[in-house]
């Protein structure tokens, strides 16, 4: 048996915690710059806020019914996160962690799951005061279709024979299955599939002339066959992004380069993180495309390196330099970044006759600056073409407190 | 537990081997008597004297875990009236009420207050102003 576990509104919810006045209050979380909404909570979902809406759009909504807003205070997600799948963990066998809110477990031969699954949600809601819901089936696609159905009964529903596995499919929209997308969908509308009865009751012949492989795997997987394995292993990374808009359109080149200069090293600290080098950098720049009346332009360029790197020195200069070549006078950039691609295991170097090598010493200067910035925080040592004014970074005017991550943010009581 | 092991210097030997290095354990962690669930401790912090009498002081740390249950005679953190506040809790004839040295919150408000947490233990610098200097100055203190 396999369980999805989720955590319910999680960034609302994790905001709520700390600030028990908003419970049964509307709120809403802003992506990062306070672009759009994020997260919702119950109420606020209720108020017609839609996922995704940008926040201008919404500003007159979030006045009238008094909508209390968070930036994204990805420090606190990222912790409460963990806390969740650490409590998650002490009750499967295996947990494979999906998303920062999600994870499946396999349950092995685990007896009584009618009374052992609202134990496993009692727990975890009390230990993080996150809320969780979960639900069980036979197999993955199931265990999603039955979390979406615990949302209503109270966060747990456990499909564990074939009598309850077929009431679930029967009214169940076939687009809110797990690995139906857009293109799926439009194919099943086609042929009056409304229920994911009605597509597991397709001949296997259709799925397997209509459907790709994951399409068949599907069909097996609602008739409670499992044939999507719990997925322990990640899959190897082809490549690192690290892009953010700005808080205000930047026209001036200096300005850019310290704008690089932060995503790039922030870009070479995830490759450590990975232990993997990149053999390639590419650095674009994109306008605002909404902006008719401004001249547009997304130039982008790859730079092949003679080594492969993962050193922050290494990666900065090269932004930079690409960044000078890229940039147009007269042009308002709203967003750059850095992809690192050809990656490379940090273990397996690849020297070149033609280069002089340093032997090693940028993988030292990269561990002290590692060291340095893991214990006195992020950007504690950092390259001083990052600048010290920032006016290009992102905007969060409703960022809540580090709760759990700072000292000087913890709360006071009395 | 299981006991981290912080990185020792790396020693490199120029004489003897220390006949020590068969016998090395983990040094003691203070963490390891303050925390015992870290998946569920959260830290918060005491702002004036309302607990003197029960011994808990004005700055003091309170370590405050969510697994456990608020009992008699524990300490909690609690939010009531719009804002936290640490109580001890007490199983009195009509129920369950919060107190410290200022008033009393009864079971009538225990229901729309919620208990957020137990506090597990209490953290607090003893040195006198002349030696909360430099880096000592971060003992217990936020």
């Amino acid at each position: 048996m396999f369980a999805l576990c989720d955590c319910n509104n999680f960034y609302a919810s994790a905001e709520r915690l700390f600030r028990p006045e908003l419970n049964g209050k509307p709120i809403v979380v802003l992506s990062n710059n306070d672009g759009c909404v994020i997260a919702r909570s119950e109420e606020a979902k209720a108020c017609g806020i839609k996922m995704g809406d940008p926040e201008f759009l919404v500003r007159d909504l979030i006045k009238k019914f008094g909508i209390e807003v968070f930036s994204s205070n990805y420090v606190l997600y990222g912790d409460m996160s963990e806390r969740v799948m650490h409590n998650l963990a002490r009750w499967f066998p295996k947990l494979d962690v999906y998303s920062i809110d999600e994870a499946f477990g396999w349950l092995g031969g685990i007896k009584g799951l009618q009374h052992y699954i609202p134990e496993v949600r009692k727990s975890v809601v009390r230990n993080t005061g996150i809320p969780v819901s979960i639900g069980v089936a036979p197999t993955k696609t199931l265990a999603k279709l039955a979390n979406k159905l615990s949302k209503k009964t109270n966060g747990v529903m456990v499909l564990d024979n074939d009598e309850k596995i077929t009431a679930a499919v029967k009214e169940f929209p076939v687009h809110d299955l797990w690995g139906v997308g857009r293109q799926h969908y439009k194919k099943f509308e086609a042929l009056g599939i409304r229920t994911a009865a009605e597509l597991r009751n397709m001949p296997e012949m259709w799925f397997k002339q209509n459907m790709t492989i994951m399409g068949q795997r599907m069909w097996n997987e609602l008739w409670g066959r499992p044939a999507i394995p719990l997925e322990v292993m990640r899959e190897v990374k082809k490549g690192i992004t690290v892009s953010r808009s700005f808080r205000n359109y930047i026209e001036d080149p200096g300005v850019l380069a310290e704008a690089l200069t932060l995503y790039a090293s922030r870009l070479a600290e995830k490759l450590r993180n990975e232990k993997l080098r990149c053999l390639y950098l590419q650095v674009f720049l994109y306008t605002n495309k909404n902006r008719e009346d401004h001249p547009q332009h997304f130039p982008s360029h790859t730079h092949k390196l003679l080594i492969a790197s993962n050193s922050t020195t290494d990666l900065v200069s090269i932004a930079v330099r690409v960044s000078a070549r890229l940039f147009r006078p007269g042009v308002k950039y709203r967003k750059a970044g850095v992809i690192a691609t050809g990656l490379v295991p940090e273990s397996e170097l690849q020297l070149n006759a033609f280069y002089d090598h340093d032997h090693g010493k940028k993988d030292v200067v990269s561990a002290v600056l590692d060291k340095l910035n893991l214990a006195y925080g992020r950007g504690t040592l950092r390259m001083a073409t990052e600048g010290y004014e920032k006016k290009w970074r992102l905007k969060h005017e409703y960022l809540s407190q580090g709760y759990t991550t700072r000292w000087s943010d913890i709360i006071k009581v009395k | 537990m299981i006991r981290s092991f912080e990185k020792r210097a790396e020693q490199k030997i120029s004489g003897f081997q220390s006949p020590a290095a068969d016998y090395l354990e983990g040094r003691l962690d203070i963490g390891e008597k303050l925390v015992i669930d870290p998946h569920s401790t959260f830290y918060f912090q005491m702002q004036g004297m309302e607990l003197q009498s029960f011994g808990i002081l004005d700055g003091d740390i309170l370590i405050t875990d969510r697994s456990l249950k608020p009992v008699h005679g524990a300490f909690v953190i609690a939010f009531s009236a719009g804002c936290f506040t640490c109580r001890v809790c007490l199983l009195e004839k009509n129920g369950m009420v919060l107190k410290n040295d200022h008033d009393t919150i009864t079971e009538t408000e225990v229901d729309v207050l919620q208990i957020w947490g137990v506090v597990t233990a209490v953290c607090r610098n003893l040195l006198p102003k002349a030696l909360k200097q430099g880096r000592y100055s971060n003992v217990c203190t936020l």
